[in-house]
């Protein structure tokens, strides 16, 4: 406090930061701004719970202890269902997306705002519904919930799933108030195809957020219903294969291509670290909405292995093999970027790096998933689980953190420590595959993903996997702390670091409650 | 097992499927290896080579896709994508089309059991298969949605209630295999069948003779019993007394029978073969001519064992407690 100059004081005081305070002006506050700084908060608040629940089994098996198996397969069930429900769907839309639409579109805040807070407070809603199922009575279905497992649970599964209803209907609502933020909140000489690509990723997500918020909404209640009566679509005389297909077909798109607002972000990203344009601007755009189409179309290759006939399993398989064309078309736009740019070596150039690494991992994986012979025989391993967490410990959150590190000074307006950054991102990313490389191998192994616990003849891999979690828990630990020991210690952040032309870095950093008031 | 294994990435190849299956995924991994080194790589590189340098100006110039390069990229995209889908496409077809002469086994599961339900009939709690020739199992289960996966045949398959699934695979090397079963769930699970026994076509035909002789190691009057459950005369048969669908066994041998039209007979060992013979010649007086014919599933040899195990539950039985004929 007593290092920041008087200026950045009265910075802090005329910013949307400065409002009003306490838990009530936040709690009722419609401000963008603020949404987003909560939704960091109660993200971050699930996925260190998500954390904690697993390092449980790892530090008992590390140890040589020993866990019943009924309390194994709860801490599992519910690791998932946090990280993705109550982190990886709602975390870049909800944190980034939620903070920049208005400010990159020259708007006041989002175009429905009392929808922004409502979002926000379904989705708080939900999680704590989510966590009070954990206290009465867990499940242990795993984050699938089989249907007919489900109808045999003793757990609050009613609760559970009514806080699931909460979250999709959540998602939904986001998704709702950006696409008409998009299309009612642009500045007036803003075309389309002038927005920038953080805006188009989290606009083409948006699209998805509705219609898998919406689907899983009325699947949540259908479950609700069926669990009751023990009867209806999946109840215990209904074929598995039904809600099989309902699950996966509403959460697989908004999920797995959480990947969509990232590419955004990191567009928006190399281009401000490399100080020009994007060379591929509408083909990125295009990819984007490609990944979209083809993340509803694909979604049935989860199923591939799990009771899918092989007619729709070519099917499926030949549209998830489509999203190779996106993917390279995004990688080559990059580079491009990158090549002949004027490249500043910051801590978000390295958590970009991190997504492309993890990303391209998780595509390839995807290849292999996706070809016919190869995926029925790993698409229900390990190495399927272990692409779902290079998806969301690798893409989604390297995403978010390159993001965070990019913004983070408009956000607070102050700078963190870049050399401490710099030590996280490296912490982050080496951990991380150290802990999922041997995952992928077991996986291959033919170890299924539902293998609990240590695996026999597993704990070379078990242990380098463990080693491997640990570092990465300390390269996030390293970061969130530096990032929050900003606020008070780091010293005030210019308007536009980056020379960049987009809309945010023209407003003061934090920038005022109206934005574009000033 | 001394089997090919290049690498720590599958397990020994010990079916027909294996090589076809790592393959495919080696190709693809080798090429996917070398397009992300090749990606992230040059993402560094060029991060590196070109660092902003003092005097550079705010903005550089957008600069341009080289469209040549962008061609090419695209163009071995594509390439590598359509050989993703057609490298597997016919190990694909071949999986799920088991050949016509496929050694069936019938697996069904339910909570703490599975059943190996053999061709000749016999039931086993353990997986054995012969090798060189195809084996097709046909799954399903009694209660809840499982996965069965055999990795050194590269096969796995879903285990769904009221749907019948099929895998097949032809073992090439005799072993002992892992085989990952189960489910994910805090209520029910299962006494995992830990491994699946594959024996050369010899051993194989002569373990599954030894196994499915229900005579070996067992008095008659044993085997009498194994049938009373094994064909179902439980369901309508008690054995204290009671009466269920059909008369008790419990003293029911040597004892005189009426029937429906006022005959009477004495209970031996003639009588009995023919009340399941030809049940409803000779109706019980009190009963319903219901009992289906036991012709052609019940043998002499396996009749005579009833006839001893009605004879140990009988205090007219003329042998005693039960004697080995
Ligand atoms: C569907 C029910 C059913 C099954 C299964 C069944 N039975 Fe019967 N059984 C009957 C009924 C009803 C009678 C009495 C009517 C009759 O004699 O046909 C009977 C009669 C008999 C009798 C004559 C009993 C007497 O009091 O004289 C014998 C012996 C017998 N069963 C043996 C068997 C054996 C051995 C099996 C198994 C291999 C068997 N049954 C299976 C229903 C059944």
């Amino acid at each position: 406090m007593d290092n920041t100059s008087h200026s950045a004081v009265d910075a802090l005081r005329d910013s949307y930061l400065g409002g009003p305070g306490g838990v009530m002006g936040w709690f009722r506050s419609t401000d963008h701004k603020r949404v987003a700084l909560m939704y960091l908060a109660w993200t971050a608040a699930a996925f260190v719970m998500a954390m904690i629940l697993a390092m449980l089994p790892l530090m008992m098996a590390l140890g040589g202890g020993d866990f019943e198996r009924r309390m194994l397969t709860q801490v599992i069930t519910y690791q998932r269902l946090i990280q993705v429900m109550g982190w990886m769907v709602p975390v870049l839309p909800g944190v980034l997306g939620f903070f920049l639409l208005p400010l990159q579109l020259g708007a006041r805040n989002m175009a429905l705002p009392v929808l922004s807070r409502l979002s926000l407070h379904f989705h708080v809603i939900g999680l704590l519904l989510l966590l009070a199922s954990q206290i009465i009575c867990p499940i242990g279905t795993g984050w699938t919930m089989d249907s007919r497992l489900a109808m045999l649970e003793p757990g609050a599964f009613e609760v559970l799933l009514v806080g699931l209803f909460f979250m999709a209907m959540s998602w939904m609502l986001t998704g709702i108030n950006f696409v008409v933020t998009v299309h009612h909140g642009r500045r007036q000489e803003m075309g389309f195809f002038d927005m920038p690509l953080t805006v188009w990723g989290m606009y083409v997500y948006g699209y998805l957020l509705i219609f898998s918020g919406a689907v899983f909404a009325a699947v949540a209640l259908f479950m609700t219903a069926s669990r009751i009566t023990t009867t209806g679509l999946f109840g215990w005389e209904a074929d598995p294969m039904v809600w099989r297909s309902y699950f996966w077909f509403s959460i697989r798109p908004v999920a797995y291509f959480a990947l969509i607002p990232g590419v955004g972000i990191l567009s928006d990203l190399i281009s401000g670290i490399s100080r020009r344009t994007s060379p591929g601007y509408r083909l990125l755009v295009g990819s984007m909405i490609a990944l979209a189409g083809l993340a509803v179309a694909s979604s049935g290759v989860a199923l591939i292995g799990r009771g899918l006939d092989p007619g729709s399993s070519l099917v499926f398989s030949f549209f998830s093999l489509l999203v190779l064309i996106p993917a390279a078309l995004i990688g080559f736009t990059w580079l491009s970027t990158l090549y002949r740019g004027s490249i500043t070596l910051s801590p978000a150039a390295f958590f970009a790096l991190g997504f492309l690494l993890h990303a391209g991992i998780a595509v390839g994986m995807g290849m292999l998933l996706a070809s016919p012979s190869l995926g029925s025989y790993l698409g229900t391993s390990l190495f399927a689980s272990a692409q779902l967490d290079y998806i969301l410990w690798g893409g989604v959150m390297a995403a978010l953190l390159a993001g965070l590190h990019f913004w983070w000074p408009k956000m607070v307006g102050r700078n963190f420590v870049a050399g401490v950054a710099n030590l996280g991102a490296v912490l982050y990313i080496v951990g991380l595959n150290l802990a999922l490389v041997p995952r992928v191998i077991m996986g291959t192994q033919g170890v299924p993903e539902d293998a609990i616990g240590l695996v026999s003849g597993f704990l070379a891999q078990a242990q380098v996997s463990g080693l491997g979690w640990l570092i990465v828990y300390s390269g996030l630990g390293v970061t969130a702390g530096n990032l929050l020991a900003s606020i008070w210690s780091g010293d005030a952040a210019e308007v536009n670091p980056w020379g960049a032309v987009t809309l945010e870095w023209t407003v003061p950093s934090p920038p005022p409650e109206g934005n574009f008031d000033g | 097992m001394g089997s090919a294994n290049l690498s720590a990435w599958f397990p020994e190849w010990a079916s027909t499927f294996a090589p076809g299956v790592d393959m495919v995924f080696y190709d693809l991994y080798f090429v996917g290896l070398i397009v992300l080194i090749l990606t992230v790589g040059l993402a560094v590189t060029f991060m590196f080579a070109f660092r902003r340098r003092s005097g550079d100006p705010e903005q550089v110039p957008a600069g341009g896709l080289n469209k040549c390069l962008l061609g090419a990229w695209m163009l071995g995209t594509i390439a590598l994508g359509g050989f993703a889908f057609m490298a597997g496409l016919g190990e694909f077809v071949d999986s799920t089309v088991p050949p016509y002469d496929s050694y069936a086994i019938d697996i069904t599961t339910r909570e703490g059991a599975w059943d190996f339900a053999y061709p000749g009939g016999y039931v086993a709690d353990t997986l054995r298969v012969p090798t060189g020739k195809p084996v097709l199992l046909a799954l399903t289960s009694e209660d809840i949605s499982r996965q069965l996966a055999i990795p050194a045949m590269r096969v796995q398959q879903a285990v769904l209630p009221g749907r019948t699934t099929e895998t097949w695979f032809e073992p090439i090397t005799p072993g002992t295999f892992p085989i990952y079963s189960g489910t994910f769930s805090s209520v029910r699970y299962d006494s995992l069948p830990v491994a699946m026994i594959a024996l050369s076509e010899p051993d194989f035909a002569s373990w599954l003779a030894a196994a499915s002789d229900i005579f070996a190691g067992r008095t008659m009057a044993e085997v009498g019993e194994f049938l009373y459950v094994a064909q179902g005369c439980k369901a309508c048969h008690s054995l204290d007394g009671s009466k269920l669908v059909g008369p008790s066994f419990k003293n029911l041998y040597g004892h005189e029978a009426v029937s429906t039209d006022g005959r009477t007979r004495k209970v031996d060992a003639g009588y009995v073969k023919e009340s399941v013979l030809s049940p409803n010649a000779f109706v019980v007086e009190g009963f319903q001519g219901v009992m289906p014919t036991f012709d052609g599933k019940l043998d002499d040899r396996k009749i005579e064992a009833i006839v001893a195990y009605l004879e140990s539950l009988s205090d007219h039985g003329e042998a005693g407690p039960q004697e080995d004929k």
